[in-house]
């Protein structure tokens, strides 16, 4: 029995000590990389002022191009969206952004739709991309705020991180390996965190908006970014992106929004139906700027002259 | 509980506490720790089926007490019926019963008569394959006078339910473990510590090879109509080493579990893409299920004595029984008729038993090795595919050899990616195959260094996030 434990005991032991040592180099080399958004905000993002900044999923990423909108606006802007995320993960970004020292005048939230009236909010598909910063506790507070599986083996990745690196081996380890080699590599977005999707052959066909969604704005993380916004003197903008055949009707009158659920009529500016292509996304683009100079025509002549 | 699961990591250290530091004063108190554990780890998944076992126990147990008893014939091959019709009755009722409902259906409406199918939404019991050749097998011997009978419930208990292979191997014979459950077991550390690396083994070719083939393997197979015929190929190809990584990989970690509790189980794999012929791969694959078809039907039959056309027959009805045992669909079936069709040559012109003495290969029998692979291969497609049609279409588009391109693999990072583990992993895999082969090993042995080795790669290569249950539970 003790020649078993031995060397069985020895063998983990090592076995550990290497995979942990793998693991924290690993979340190191992210940690100092662009790769994902939270990195790349902290290391390849120098300005801290910034006019307005988007959080949101694949919508926002794909919808709104700050390149644009800061040319024709001449603002400061970035898109700090992530695919596959609900409104928790931008709470979390909005979090993140602010801890950097970072601040901005507008926060724009732009989800997919639904995550609106989520009540029963889970853990995103791609919120292991925080987990480099897993020893900030915003960062492990809100992987310790959910139920499922995952989460738990985020949040423990903070004593143990190969539990969270081996998990997600393909998404953490082996980008991890890319980012010794180039450290400016970024996962599929510009230097202004944007990306876009190409222009399939699409009919060019006129779109009939024959769905109708009551959005009430029902998501507890969403009331959690309006404080979080409200006690940082930032103005939360709810922005409802393009789609395509779906209109918006809005029933919650407590958060500032802007419908561009139908503002793009023809389905050749759209990859899919929740998703503007390269095309849509200059349209889109153009169409939330004109609304955004107006917000702050206005707001500006409110701050002048009162209500 | 799976093997690759949390649950079964916290489930197996805590038995084996249990086991060797508590109960290891009574070989009683071990064997109905075994009972208990391997009822919990059965149970985990649907604790209804529980009662399959201890039916299935409890007939084959009084059927053995009783044939001891008797000596008159008629009165033993009554007994032994009694245990094939419970047995096989529980079994064709659970895995084949709605694929007969279906076939008599589509008979009779091809002879013009519509009926209504009285289909069941019947829950194939896992492992129920298993264990019921199992406890078959200890009735039969018993029969046959090969093995005494136990006199213990609890000893023949922990034979048919004992956890490490109850759900998918392997198929014991009760000569071999029945005696291990009957004596004194004492902690052998050399054999504990060649379980562990076995254990190690058969999860990196679980959680490493095989999960990471699905990946591709369930993308080709869902729609084969898409890819090239290169792609198919591969996709063909793959799934053959995702079905060896899967079940042989269950079947190292399953001996491995076992040695740590002081028991032998016998080899179920010995590395059978490294044959030479058909003939050499089926005394390699699932050793233990082809052994039972020979010892329990093959030679029954008469086996390879008799003339020609007795033989082809009893070639014929092996493979379609072993087909038919993998289940209950026309796919598997057709799958037993291609390596009954391979087979048959071998024996025909008597050269089946060519390379019975050595496993160790020369250079010039690399082609034979390929081609073993490849036919091998192919025939994987009638395994893996829904339907009859799906796969004669596969195998058309594959010699259709319309295009060579092999873009699935290398379409985006995430593939590339993939392909890269893949590649890598299997060739791991085969170079470690290899050095046991050309020694003459029954299995890979690791030593401390290539077991660290192994360990990294799975905690960096395998599959976590969605794994594959194994896919011998469905048989």
């Amino acid at each position: 029995m003790k020649l078993f434990f031995k060397k069985i005991g020895g063998v983990l032991i090592v076995f550990l000590v290497l995979t942990f040592l793998l693991s924290i180099g690993s979340l190191w080399s992210l940690r100092k990389s662009s790769f994902y958004k939270p990195s790349f905000l902290v290391n390849a993002v120098e300005t801290s002022k910034f006019d307005y900044i988007i959080l949101g999923a694949s919508t926002g990423l794909t919808t709104l191009d700050t390149k644009q909108i800061d040319s024709i606006l001449e603002l400061t802007g970035i898109n700090l969206s992530m695919d596959d995320t609900g409104i928790p993960s931008q709470y979390l970004m909005l979090k993140h952004f602010l801890a950097e020292g970072k601040t901005t005048r507008y926060c724009i939230i732009a989800p997919g739709v639904s995550s609106y009236n989520a009540q029963n909010e889970k853990l995103s598909d791609n919120d292991y991309r925080f987990l480099m910063f897993t020893n900030r506790d915003y960062v492990h507070d809100y992987y310790k705020g959910f139920e499922d599986t995952e989460a738990k083996i985020l949040s423990y990745s903070k004593h143990a991180p190969f539990i969270g690196v081996s998990f997600y081996n393909a998404e953490l380890f082996y980008p991890s390996l890319l980012t010794l080699l180039q450290p400016d590599k970024r996962n599929r977005f510009d230097n202004k965190g944007n990306y876009t999707y190409p222009v399939f052959q699409r009919n060019n066909d006129s779109i009939r908006f024959e769905k109708e969604l009551k959005l009430a704005f029902r998501s507890p993380y969403l009331a959690k970014i309006k404080t979080l916004c409200d006690q940082n003197n930032i103005q939360l903008i709810c922005y409802i992106s393009p789609m395509e055949g779906t209109k918006v009707n809005i029933t919650n009158s407590n958060y500032k929004s802007i419908d561009h659920s139908q503002i793009i009529k023809n389905k050749k500016y759209f990859y899919d139906k929740d998703h503007v292509n390269s095309l849509g996304r200059i349209q889109a683009s153009k169409a939330f700027a004109q609304i955004l100079k107006e917000v702050m025509t206005l707001e500006t002549y409110v701050n002048k002259n009162g209500d | 509980m799976l093997f690759n699961s949390l649950d079964f990591a916290i489930f197996l250290p805590l038995v084996f506490i249990l086991y060797w530091f508590v109960t290891s004063r009574s070989l009683k108190l071990q064997n109905i720790l075994i009972v208990v554990a391997s009822y919990i780890f059965y149970g985990w998944w649907d604790y209804r089926f529980l009662a399959l076992i201890v039916i299935s126990t409890l007939v084959d147990y009084s059927i053995g007490k009783q044939l001891e008893k008797t000596e008159d014939k008629r009165h033993r091959k009554l007994l032994l019926w009694g245990s094939l019709f419970t047995n096989l009755g529980l079994l064709g009722f659970f895995k084949y019963y709605n694929f007969f409902v279906d076939n008599f259906v589509e008979a009779f409406t091809f002879f013009g008569s519509e009926i209504q199918p009285n289909t069941l939404n019947i829950i194939l019991p896992v492992g129920i394959s298993f264990y019921t050749f199992q406890t078959l097998s200890y009735t039969i011997d018993v029969y046959r006078k090969k093995i005494q009978p136990t006199q213990s419930l609890i000893q023949f208990a922990a034979f048919v339910a004992f956890f490490p292979q109850l759900v998918a191997g392997p198929i014991e014979r009760a000569k071999n473990l029945l005696p291990q459950f009957i004596k004194q077991r004492k902690f052998n550390s050399v054999q504990a510590i060649s379980g562990f690396y076995l254990i190690v083994w058969g999860l990196f070719k679980k959680v490493v090879i095989a999960d990471n083939c699905a990946f591709f393997v369930n993308q080709i197979f869902d729609n084969p109509t898409g890819y090239s015929s290169a792609e198919l190929f591969l996709g063909a190809i793959l799934f053959g080493f995702q079905i060896y990584g899967d079940f042989s990989g269950y079947s190292d970690i399953a001996i491995g579990v076992a040695r740590l509790f002081g028991f032998n189980l016998m080899t179920n794999f010995s590395f059978p893409y490294f044959t030479r012929d058909i003939a050499e791969f089926w005394r390699r694959w699932h050793i233990s299920l082809s052994t039972w078809f020979r010892d329990y039907l093959y030679i029954p039959l008469g086996g390879s004595r008799g003339s020609k056309m007795n033989q082809i027959r009893n070639v014929f009805i092996v493979f379609l029984v072993s087909g038919f045992w993998h289940g209950a669909n026309w796919t598997f079936i057709i799958w037993g008729v291609i390596h009954a069709l391979m087979f048959l040559p071998l024996l025909l012109f008597k050269v089946n038993r060519t390379y019975i003495d050595s496993s160790k290969l020369v250079l010039n029998e690399i082609p034979k090795l390929l081609l073993t692979f490849i036919l091998v291969s192919l025939a994987w497609i009638y395994f893996r595919a829904d339907t009859l049609t799906i796969a004669n279409d596969y195998v058309m588009n594959i010699f259709k050899l319309s295009d060579g391109s092999l873009s699935l693999f290398f379409k985006t990072s995430k593939s590339i990616l993939f392909t890269a583990i893949i590649g890598f992993s299997i060739l791991i895999m085969l170079i470690f195959e290899l050095i046991s082969v050309q020694n003459e090993r029954k299995e890979v042995i690791l030593n401390t260094y290539s077991s660290l080795f192994i360990m990294l790669l799975i905690v960096f290569m395998g599959v976590f996030k969605n794994p594959s249950d194994f896919i011998y539970f469905q048989f």
